[in-house]
C-alpha cells in the first residue's frame, strides 16, 4: 500500500498521481499546443484535463474515457489515435496505466501497475464541495452533462467512510449512500440534468462493473470489494493530504463558486458546505424523489473530510427529518391507471367527480396500490423560478386497492388477486383498505359464482387483514375518497410528522397504534414507491427459490426450507 | 478307610472351605470364578483357612502343604496381581457395556420421543388444516337474534355443515362472535376468541346508530348520549380494541318489484327527515373507519346474513394454517401461474421443460431466449460444464451473449447483460448477491 503522499512544502496542493497518465500527458501536449498557438481550444483540454484528474479509475481505451464530463467526440477520438499509435510502436500489449520512461517524481510510490494507484483528488481537491474545480482557482462554469464517471470518488469515499467507524453495518442502502454521497458530489444523484439521463447514480453501475463495488439483497445494499476498499482508502489518503493543503484555496472558490451558483431546475446544490445556507436547504428546490429528510448540511465549514457522524445524520439537525403541524397539506394521490384506460368515460368519472368535490389530488404513478395520501410540505413558491418548488413528501399508512365487480372477478380467475393483496401487505403501508365497487350488482354477469366472490372479499378482511369498504358505483368510490381525504386532514391537524426510513428504522409495530391516533411516524414518498417497483432487482437466492419451484410439486414452503440450507445453486 | 474317609471330608471341607474362605468380594462378582480362584486363593490363606476348617475336620490340614507347595512362588503371586487386574477389567468392560446399553436405551427413547414430538406437530398442522380447524370452531350466536323472523336459516344452515354452534348471550348484544380450540398443548386444551364480531342490526338500528355518531362528531367529542347501539358497540371496543366489527345491517324492507334496495330508502329518510346530505352518511362510515376499524355490509336478509356468517366461519378456519405455513421469507408471492411447476416422467421426459422454466426465472428472459439457452445446453450440468471449461471470467460471463434467438420472425442475440445474469445466477455463492 502506497503511504499518503506528503505535502510540499509552499505548494498548496500535493502533486497529482493518475490512473491514467497517458492520456494526461497527451491532453496535456495538445493543451500546449493549442496554447501556444493562442487557440481557443486549449481550454477544451483544459477541462478535460481536470476531469480525468480526478477520476480514480483506469480506463482502458479512449472511448470509456467518453463517460467522464468534457470528453466529447474529438477529444475521444484524438486520444484514441494516439493510443493506437503508441501500442503500434510499443506493442499491442503494453500497459497503458504506467508512465514507463518518467522517472517518478520524489515521494511517489511506484507507478508500475495496473491497478488503480493512487487517485490524486488534488486538482479538484480545492474545489472538492464545488466539484469540477480547474487547475489552480479557474472560475469553475457548472456544466450542463454530467457523465457517468463523476461520482465515482464521491460514492467511494462515502462508504469507505462509513466502514471505518466502529461497529458499522459494513453496508449502506441506496438512499443512505446518495444522502451522504451528495455532500461530496457536485452532480445530483436522483435529477438528471438537462441533456442527460444519467445522474451520479450512474456510476454505481460503472463500479460494480469494475468489481469495485457489490449490490446485494433486497432492498438493495451497496458495499465495497476489497479491491474498491484499498482505492477508497488510497483517495481517502490523498483527500487528507489535500485538505491540509488547500484549505485556503477552497475557500477562496467557495466564494467564486457562490456568485456563479444557480439553481437550474430540479438541480440542487445539496453540497451544502455554508453555515449560513443551513437553514435554507431544508426548503430548497428539490425534486419529489429526493429522501429529504436523511440530509441535514454539515454544520461547520469543514468541507470534505472524513466525518464519522454522516452516519448518523438525523440527530445533527432536529428539524431534519418533520414536518410541523400546519406547514403541510394532505394530498390524495390517484394513480394515473385510474385515470386512463380501459372504459375511457368511467375513469374520467372519477377524477370529474373529485374535482366537483374540491378534493386536493394530484396524479402520479404509484408502483402498488390506486389511492393513497401524502403529508405535503407546503413551499411557498421562489421568486424567478418557472417551476414551484416541490415540499418534502411523507405517505400516510392508508392505501386503496379499488375493484370493481368484474376487475375482480377476472384477478381471482388469473391469479393476480393473491399477488396483488401480497404486494399491498408488503410495501410497508399499515392500513391497506380493498374498496370494492358495484356490490349491489346481479352476480349473474360474473364469470364466477356469487358465493365465490363474496369468499374472497371475506378471506381478504379475515385472512388478509384489509378493511374492506363495499359501495356501489363510481360516485360512491368518489365519495368515499373525498370524504376520507376531509377526514383525515382534520385528523392531522395539528400533529407533528417524522419521517421514518425503512430500510434503516425497518417496518416498526403498528399494533402499538391505538386506532384513531394516526401514526406519524412516516415513510417518504420517494423511498416508499420506489420500494414497491413490481418487478425489482433479483437475488441468486430469490432466482434460485423460483427455479425450485418449477419442479412439479415443489411449493413455496418445500422452497424455503431447502433454501434454508442450500441457498444457492451453486 | 481313613483316607477314603479323609479324602471325603477334604472334598467337603474343601468347598466349605472356599466358600468360607472367599473374599467377600470376589464372592459378588464373580461367582463363576469362585472355584478356580479360591483353590488358589486356599493356599494363601491357609492359615485362616486351616483355622476355619479345623474347626470342623482337623484331617485338612495335611493336605494343605501339599497344597501350598504346589504352585510356584511367582505364580502365587502374580496370580493375585492378575486377579486384581481381571477383576478391574471385568469390572471395566462390564461398565462400559452397560454403559453402552444405557445410551443406547437413551438414544432409543430420544427418537421415540422425536418421533412422538413430530407426530404431535403433524397432527397440530392437520388439525390447523382448515377442512379439520372448521371443527373447532364454534359458532356463538346471541339469543336475541333468533327472535327475528327469518333468522332460523342461521342455525339450519350452520346444523347442515354440521359446524359446531352455541347460543348465548353476547358480550355485544345481536352479535354473533366465534371461538376456536386450541391445538392440545401440555397445559390442556384451551380456546381462543376470535377478533371478528358480526353485528346484525335492522335498517331502523342502523339509523339509530349513524344519527347517534352525527352528533357525536358535530359535537366534537363532547360527551353526548349515544344511543343504544352504539353506546354498547363503543363500549365492547373500549374493552377490546383489536375486535373487527362488521355491521351486517339487513333489509327487509326491499320493495322487490320496484327493486329500490334499502339502502337507497336509507338515504331519503335520512336526508329527508334530518337534512343529512350524502357525505355526511359517508363520513360517519368513515369515522367508523378510521376510528374503530367498523366495516359495513348491507344485506338483503337472513338468507344473506348466514351467507356472510358462513363465509367468516370458512375464512377463518383457513386462517390458522395459512399463517403457519406462509413463509414471509420469499420477497415473491408463491401463488400464481409461473410456480405450477411442469410434469416430469418417469422416463425423464419434462425435465428440459422444468430446464426451460427456471431459466424464466430470471427477470427479462422471455420463453423464446431460454428454449435458445436449452437447446445449445439442454440440460444444467452442461452448462456449467461449459462454465467450467472456460478459463476467465469474462469469457464465462459471456459465453450465451452470442446464441442467436429467433423469435417473431426475427432474430437477436441473447446478449451480455442476460448472459451474465446466468452466469452469475448459477455460479455465485452470495445468496444475497443482486443480479439485475
Amino acid at each position: 500500500m502506497p503511504a499518503p503522499e506528503p505535502v510540499r512544502l509552499g505548494r498548496k496542493r500535493a502533486v497529482p498521481s493518475c490512473p491514467n497518465p497517458l492520456f494526461l500527458r497527451w491532453l496535456t501536449e495538445l493543451r500546449d499546443e493549442a496554447r501556444e498557438k493562442g487557440l481557443k481550444t486549449q481550454y477544451s483540454y483544459q477541462k478535460a484535463i481536470s476531469s480525468l484528474s480526478k477520476y480514480p479509475l483506469p480506463l482502458q481505451n479512449a472511448k470509456e474515457a467518453k463517460i467522464l464530463q468534457n470528453f466529447g467526440d474529438g477529444i475521444c477520438k484524438l486520444l484514441d489515435e494516439k493510443l493506437q499509435q503508441y501500442y503500434r510502436e510499443n506493442g499491442s500489449d503494453t500497459p497503458i496505466h504506467s508512465l514507463p520512461e518518467e522517472a517518478p517524481p520524489p515521494g511517489r510510490q511506484d507507478n508500475n501497475s495496473l491497478a488503480p494507484s493512487r487517485k490524486k483528488n488534488a486538482a479538484g481537491g480545492e474545489g472538492k464541495d464545488r466539484g469540477g474545480g480547474g487547475g489552480g482557482g479557474r472560475k469553475k462554469k457548472r456544466s450542463t452533462c454530467p457523465r457517468r464517471g463523476l461520482a465515482v470518488t464521491p460514492i467511494l469515499l462515502t462508504l469507505y467512510r462509513q466502514s471505518q467507524i466502529p461497529g458499522s453495518k459494513g453496508y449502506m442502502f441506496k438512499m443512505e449512500l446518495q444522502a451522504e454521497a451528495q455532500h461530496l458530489c457536485d452532480k445530483s444523484f436522483t435529477a438528471p440534468d438537462l441533456g442527460s439521463k444519467y445522474t451520479a447514480w450512474s456510476s454505481v453501475s460503472t463500479l460494480i462493473q469494475k468489481n469495485l463495488l457489490v449490490k446485494t439483497h433486497n432492498p438493495a445494499r451497496y458495499s465495497l470489494t476489497e479491491e474498491g476498499l484499498a482505492l477508497a482508502e488510497r483517495l481517502e489518503a490523498a483527500e487528507q493530504a489535500t485538505k491540509d493543503g488547500a484549505e485556503g484555496e477552497r475557500e477562496e472558490l467557495r466564494s467564486e463558486g457562490e456568485e456563479e451558483e444557480e439553481g437550474g431546475p430540479g438541480v440542487v446544490d445539496l453540497t451544502g458546505s455554508d453555515d449560513d445556507e443551513e437553514e435554507e436547504e431544508e426548503v430548497r428546490v428539490q425534486p419529489a424523489e429526493r429522501p429529504t429528510c436523511v440530509a441535514p448540511p454539515r454544520s461547520d465549514g469543514d468541507g470534505v473530510s472524513g466525518k464519522p457522524q454522516i452516519s448518523q445524520a438525523t440527530s445533527r439537525n432536529p428539524n431534519a427529518g418533520c414536518l410541523l403541524p400546519g406547514s403541510y397539506e394532505i394530498i390524495l394521490c390517484v394513480d394515473f391507471i385510474e385515470t386512463t384506460g380501459g372504459s375511457h368515460h368511467r375513469k374520467q368519472e372519477l377524477v370529474k367527480e373529485l374535482q366537483r368535490n374540491g378534493v386536493n389530488f394530484d396524479v402520479r404513478k404509484l408502483n402498488v396500490g390506486d389511492f393513497l395520501w401524502v403529508a405535503r410540505e407546503k413551499v411557498a413558491p421562489v421568486p424567478g423560478q418557472l417551476r414551484a418548488p416541490t415540499g418534502r413528501e411523507l405517505v400516510l399508512d392508508y392505501i386503496i386497492e379499488r375493484k370493481r365487480m368484474d376487475d375482480l372477478c377476472g384477478s381471482i380467475i388469473d391469479g393476480r388477486f393473491r399477488e396483488q393483496k401480497f404486494r399491498l401487505k408488503r410495501c410497508g403501508l399499515r392500513r391497506p383498505v380493498y374498496l370494492v365497487e358495484e356490490c349491489g350488482k346481479a352476480a349473474a354477469h360474473m364469470s364466477l359464482p356469487e358465493a365465490t366472490l363474496q369468499q374472497a372479499i371475506v378471506n381478504t378482511q379475515v385472512v388478509d387483514g384489509f378493511f374492506v369498504k363495499r359501495v356501489q358505483d363510481v360516485r360512491e368510490s368518489a365519495a368515499y375518497l373525498t370524504v376520507m381525504t376531509r377526514y383525515l386532514t382534520k385528523l392531522y391537524q395539528n400533529r407533528t410528522l417524522t419521517c421514518r426510513s425503512r430500510e434503516l428504522d425497518g417496518d416498526g409495530g403498528s399494533d402499538e397504534e391505538e386506532r384513531g391516533t394516526p401514526s406519524c411516524s412516516l415513510m417518504s414518498f420517494a423511498e416508499f414507491n420506489h420500494g414497491a417497483i413490481k418487478n425489482k432487482c433479483q437475488t441468486v437466492r430469490e432466482v434460485f427459490a423460483r427455479q425450485l419451484m418449477q419442479i412439479s410439486g415443489l411449493s413455496g414452503d418445500k422452497a424455503a426450507a431447502i433454501l434454508e440450507h442450500y441457498s444457492t445453486p451453486h | 478307610m481313613y483316607a477314603l474317609r479323609r479324602a471325603k471330608t477334604w472334598e467337603i471341607s474343601e468347598s466349605e472351605g472356599s466358600d468360607a474362605e472367599t473374599k467377600p468380594d470376589l464372592n459378588c462378582d464373580e461367582k463363576s470364578q469362585t472355584v478356580t480362584v479360591s483353590t488358589d486363593h486356599k493356599s494363601e490363606t491357609s492359615p485362616s483357612s486351616a483355622a476355619k476348617t479345623e474347626s470342623g475336620q482337623s484331617a485338612l490340614s495335611p493336605p494343605r502343604p501339599e497344597r501350598r507347595g504346589t504352585p510356584s512362588p511367582a505364580r502365587k503371586r502374580r496370580s493375585k496381581e492378575e486377579i486384581e487386574a481381571d477383576r478391574q477389567t471385568a469390572r471395566e468392560k462390564k461398565e462400559e457395556r452397560e454403559r453402552q446399553k444405557a445410551a443406547r436405551a437413551r438414544e432409543k427413547e430420544e427418537r421415540k420421543r422425536e418421533q412422538q414430538r413430530r407426530r404431535e406437530a403433524a397432527e397440530n398442522l392437520k388439525s390447523l388444516r382448515p377442512e379439520n380447524c372448521l371443527k373447532s370452531l364454534t359458532v356463538c350466536v346471541d339469543p336475541a337474534l333468533l327472535q327475528q323472523d327469518g333468522s332460523d336459516i342461521l342455525l339450519d344452515t350452520l346444523a347442515a355443515f354440521e359446524w359446531r354452534f352455541s347460543i348465548e348471550s353476547q358480550q355485544l348484544p345481536r352479535s354473533i362472535t366465534w371461538t376456536r380450540d386450541l391445538p392440545q398443548g401440555d397445559d390442556g386444551k384451551g380456546s381462543v376468541e376470535e377478533e371478528q364480531v358480526v353485528l346484525v342490526l335492522d335498517l331502523t338500528d342502523f339509523m339509530d346508530m349513524v344519527i347517534s355518531v352525527k352528533k357525536m362528531l358535530d359535537s366534537e367529542g363532547e360527551e353526548t348520549e349515544v344511543g343504544s347501539f352504539l353506546g354498547p358497540l363503543l363500549e365492547c371496543l373500549n374493552r377490546d380494541a383489536k375486535k373487527v366489527v362488521t355491521l351486517l345491517v339487513t333489509d327487509s324492507q326491499t320493495d322487490y318489484r320496484t327493486d329500490i334496495c334499502g339502502f337507497d330508502l336509507l338515504n331519503e329518510t335520512l336526508q329527508s327527515k334530518l337534512g343529512m346530505e350524502n357525505l355526511d352518511i359517508e363520513a360517519v362510515l368513515v369515522y367508523l373507519q378510521l376510528c374503530k376499524n367498523i366495516s359495513l355490509v348491507l344485506l338483503d336478509g337472513w338468507t344473506d346474513v348466514t351467507n356472510h356468517v358462513c363465509a367468516v366461519t370458512k375464512a377463518l378456519s383457513k386462517r390458522p394454517f395459512k399463517l403457519l405455513t406462509e413463509r414471509a421469507e420469499l420477497p415473491f408471492c408463491v401463488d400464481g401461474s409461473w410456480a405450477s411447476g411442469a410434469r416430469v416422467e418417469r422416463d425423464g421426459s419434462g425435465l428440459i421443460q422444468v430446464w426451460s422454466k427456471q431459466i424464466q426465472q430470471l427477470n427479462r428472459v422471455s420463453p423464446a431466449v431460454a428454449s435458445t439457452v436449452t437447446a445449445a445446453y439442454p440440460s444444467p450440468q452442461l452448462l456449467l460444464q461449459a462454465y467450467q471449461s472456460l478459463s476467465s471470467e469474462e469469457d464465462r460471463k459471456g459465453l450465451l451473449a452470442g446464441l442467436l434467438v429467433k423469435s417473431g420472425g426475427k432474430e437477436r442475440r441473447i446478449g451480455p447483460e442476460i448472459s451474465a445474469r446466468v452466469y452469475r445466477c448459477f455460479t455465485a455463492q452470495n445468496p444475497q448477491l443482486v443480479l439485475d
